[in-house]
């Protein structure tokens, strides 16, 4: 046979060198599991497996807030675990002094799912947060437990729909229509024949909204100035006093 | 939701006409994924074109053997670029090589360019230039000559009988190297046409129409080059040559036009559901992209010059000038063919219900700047080996000898 060229050799000194360094590194460098070609990466389910729970289960949260477990069970939120708003709970459950779950009541929490996003699933309710009712947390008027949208008293809102329902979604969504009108029963009964009151003048709005009122949560105005001598709903609708006449 | 998607969300949601999925209306395989099949067709067309010289002894195309080689090389090594920019994780990149994923025709990349790369092109590289490199060692000054050197592995033998080893060994590669680079650039037709749920892609006849569009493209590619190259030098063009490469892109142009029109009436003819939505995508996303850019003056309108060309006899001067429109019209045209493969395969919706708008960003990693970057850069690499290791020297030599 003849001799091989000497190029020939060298190219073959360096194809050697590439090869046996890369097989050198995958049988050394690269652990098994990587290599394993029936459970990829079968140590990390090992790892996995290895380390302490963090999720208690809702089952675990029932011994101790029952009345939270069956609330929730039968409203609109009974298929979500317990931990998925309040974080990992093992450490709780394991000695509720000690670690408190975490307890998202500021407004941000909620839309990480009600936001409206074309791809959730038809029927799933959703909400635009920066319309639906500005600035108040969600739990104002949505237990989180047990969902339901609020509701005016049923006596008023199964004829006043309309109002119930603009009420609903304002910033007087707190006040019951009896704050402002006196209704007396026959008023559901012959409606038209019993009327309920209506507020009069100034001084009834002023009540919540004078300087110095009690009432913490309402901005408050100088009566004395405030629209002059104008009935306050000529420029406010009362049942939805954010928004001009 | 993070507010920037929503954002851009909300640009791209006006645009959408008809029925989409939520997850089909940003496009995730941006311009970077256009660039890839793109890139790696210029190198399997200049390769083709190098294995002319080599393997058919066609003697007028010898002067622009080496420039398609490096061609090829450079454009090679930017290849898998967009792919990494895209995937983001460069450095974990070399994991493909050390544990193959064998049923996965994407993860066999790796492989097919390693192949390429270091068994087809370097090897015929180094062949080819082996005794210039050892010339050059000898020649040049301090840190040159260690770079030759180095370059050449140290080898030294100049005997005729070495020097015709290289002959032989140059020939061998260059055969198993056309098939590799039908290869490479049928695996990357292969990806798009096995893809089985979109029927833009999904047709056996694509890996045969990459490869072609790849084979104008590369040769179009070293025209150029080679007739802008060649008066910066200050020296005169070789028109046999310019005739001869310019009629085999004639002939390859034509193969890619009848393969091209075959797949489009295979799907005219078939049918199928789908016939809707893409005729719909044709005549509105990709009016201006296909059929004037691809197909007007990607093809026909390049058909048509050099056809002129050949047909009235035309003067040296002419003959340059539509043989140059011809190349620049042609890389347009292949650039757009990529980009209604790449980009047209993404506006539907896979519910035939809808179409989307591909909105290109101009900053981001995936936006415009970067891809004009990766576009740049090939030639960048082709400069500097132009001028490490000039093709030219012994070019000329050839000519004076032969
Ligand atoms: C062993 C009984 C026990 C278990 C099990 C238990 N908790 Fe509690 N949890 C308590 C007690 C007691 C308190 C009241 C502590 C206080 O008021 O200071 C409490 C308070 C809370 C609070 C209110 C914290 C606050 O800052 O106001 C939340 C929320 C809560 N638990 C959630 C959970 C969840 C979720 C689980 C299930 C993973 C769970 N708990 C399991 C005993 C328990
Ligand atoms: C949708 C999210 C969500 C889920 C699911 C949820 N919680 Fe809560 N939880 C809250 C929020 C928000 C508050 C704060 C309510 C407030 O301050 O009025 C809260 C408050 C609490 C409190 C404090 C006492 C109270 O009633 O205000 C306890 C205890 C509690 N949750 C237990 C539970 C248990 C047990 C479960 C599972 C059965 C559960 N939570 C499921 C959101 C949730
Ligand atoms: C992990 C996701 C998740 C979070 C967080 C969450 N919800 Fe829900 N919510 C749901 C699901 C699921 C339903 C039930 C949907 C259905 O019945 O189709 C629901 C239902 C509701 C409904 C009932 C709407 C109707 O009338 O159909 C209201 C109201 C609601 N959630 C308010 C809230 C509030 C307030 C919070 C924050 C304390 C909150 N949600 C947090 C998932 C979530
Ligand atoms: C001022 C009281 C109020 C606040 C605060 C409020 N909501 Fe509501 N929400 C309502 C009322 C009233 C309805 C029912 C209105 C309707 O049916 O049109 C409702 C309905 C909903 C619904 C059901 C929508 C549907 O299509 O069934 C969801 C979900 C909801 N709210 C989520 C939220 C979230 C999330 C927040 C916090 C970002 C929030 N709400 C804050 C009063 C409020
Ligand atoms: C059976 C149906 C019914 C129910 C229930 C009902 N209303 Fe009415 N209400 C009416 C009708 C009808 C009118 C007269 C409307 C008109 O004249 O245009 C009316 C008028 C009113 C007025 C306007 C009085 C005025 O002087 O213009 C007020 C305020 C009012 N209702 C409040 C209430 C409140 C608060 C409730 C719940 C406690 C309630 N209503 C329940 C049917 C009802
Ligand atoms: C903040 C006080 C306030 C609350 C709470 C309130 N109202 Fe009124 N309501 C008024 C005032 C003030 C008027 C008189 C407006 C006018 O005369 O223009 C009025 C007028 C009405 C009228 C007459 C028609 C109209 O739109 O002017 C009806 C009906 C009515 N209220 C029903 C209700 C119902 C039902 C509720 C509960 C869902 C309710 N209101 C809650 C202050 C209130
Ligand atoms: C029982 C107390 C009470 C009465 C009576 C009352 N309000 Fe209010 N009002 C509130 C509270 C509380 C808020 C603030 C709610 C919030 O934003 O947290 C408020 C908010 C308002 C706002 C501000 C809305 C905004 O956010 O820009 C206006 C305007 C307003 N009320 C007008 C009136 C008028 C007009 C009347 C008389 C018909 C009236 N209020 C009667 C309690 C009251
Ligand atoms: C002439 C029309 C007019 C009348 C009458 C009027 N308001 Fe207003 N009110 C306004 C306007 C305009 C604003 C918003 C201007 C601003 O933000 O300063 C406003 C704002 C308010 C606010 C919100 C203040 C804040 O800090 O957000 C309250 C509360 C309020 N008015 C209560 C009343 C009450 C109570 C009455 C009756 C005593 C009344 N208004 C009468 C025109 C009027």
């Amino acid at each position: 046979m003849k001799k091989l060229p000497e190029q020939v050799k060298r190219l073959a000194a360096v194809f050697v060198i590439f090869l046996s360094s890369v097989l050198l590194i995958r049988a050394y460098a690269v652990p098994a599991a990587l290599k394993d070609t029936d459970i990829h990466r079968r140590t990390a389910v090992e790892r996995e497996t290895a380390r302490r729970p963090v999720y208690a289960g809702y089952t675990a949260c029932r011994d101790c807030h029952d009345d939270v477990f069956t609330s929730r069970k039968k409203g609109y939120h009974r298929n979500l675990s317990c931990e998925t708003c309040h974080g990992p709970g093992q450490k709780h459950a394991d000695d509720p002094e000690a670690t408190k779950p975490i307890v998202p009541r500021e407004r941000s929490f909620c839309p990480v799912c009600h936001t409206y996003d074309p791809s959730r699933p038809t029927g799933f309710p959703q909400v635009n947060p920066s319309t639906h009712n500005p600035l108040k947390p969600c739990i104002t008027c949505h237990n989180p437990h047990n969902p339901e949208p609020p509701e005016a008293p049923h006596e008023c809102s199964a004829c006043h729909g309309e109002i119930a329902g603009m009420k609903g979604l304002s910033s007087h969504a707190l006040l019951d229509c009896t704050v402002c009108h006196t209704t007396p029963e026959g008023h559901k009964l012959t409606p038209r024949a019993v009327m309920p009151s209506k507020p009069e003048d100034r001084e009834f709005c002023g009540r919540c909204h004078r300087k110095g009122a009690e009432e913490k949560d309402a901005p408050k105005v100088d009566l004395a100035t405030h629209g002059e001598k104008y009935l306050c709903w000529q420029c406010h609708y009362p049942h939805l006093p954010e928004g001009m006449k | 939701m993070n507010p920037e998607f929503l954002h851009k969300l909300a640009e791209l949601v006006p645009q959408v006409e008809g029925f989409i999925y939520p997850n089909e209306i940003e496009i995730h395989w941006s311009i970077l994924i256009v660039l890839y099949p793109y890139l790696t067709g210029l190198v399997a067309g200049a390769f083709i074109l190098a294995s002319l010289v080599k393997v058919f002894t066609v003697k007028e195309v010898q002067p622009v053997y080496r420039l398609s080689l490096l061609t090829a090389l450079a454009f090679l090594l930017i290849a898998p670029l967009p792919l990494l920019l895209h995937l983001g994780n460069p450095l974990r990149s070399y994991e493909i090589f050390l544990t193959p994923n064998l049923s996965s025709a994407m993860a066999m990349f790796g492989f097919v360019y390693a192949w390429y790369l270091m068994v087809v092109l370097l090897l015929e590289i180094w062949f080819d230039y082996r005794k210039d490199l050892i010339t050059w060692a000898n020649e040049s000054k301090f840190p040159m000559n260690f770079v030759y050197r180095i370059l050449s592995l140290f080898s030294k033998d100049l005997t005729d009988e070495a020097i015709a080893f290289d002959k032989k060994a140059i020939r061998v590669i260059t055969i198993i190297g056309i098939p590799s680079a039908f290869l490479l650039h049928g695996y990357v037709g292969f990806i798009f046409g096995s893809v089985k749920a979109n029927p833009w892609w999904s047709s056996v006849l694509i890996p045969v129409v990459f490869l072609f569009s790849a084979i104008v493209s590369g040769i179009a590619m070293v025209l150029l080059l080679y007739m802008i190259i060649t008066p910066l030098r200050g020296k005169p063009l070789d028109m046999p040559c310019l005739d001869r490469i310019a009629s085999f892109l004639f002939y390859a142009v034509i193969v890619d036009f009848t393969l091209e029109g075959l797949d489009f009436i295979h799907r005219l003819y078939e049918s199928e559901e789908s016939i809707k939505i893409l005729s719909k995508l044709v005549m509105n996303k990709l009016f201006v992209s296909l059929v004037i850019i691809q197909v007007l003056l990607g093809m026909l309108v390049p058909l048509f010059s050099m056809a002129a060309a050949k047909a009235f006899r035309f003067n040296e001067e002419l003959r340059k000038l539509s043989y140059f429109v011809a190349a620049i019209l042609i890389q347009l045209g292949i650039f757009a063919t990529r980009w209604n493969i790449v980009v047209g395969g993404q506006l539907f919706s896979k519910s035939f219900l809808g179409l989307t708008a591909y909105k290109m960003e101009v900053m981001g990693l995936e936006g415009l700047l970067v891809g004009i970057a990766v576009l740049i850069m090939p030639f960048c690499v082709l400069a500097v080996l132009l001028k490490l290791m000039s093709p030219w020297k012994t070019a000329e030599e050839h000519a004076a000898g032969g």
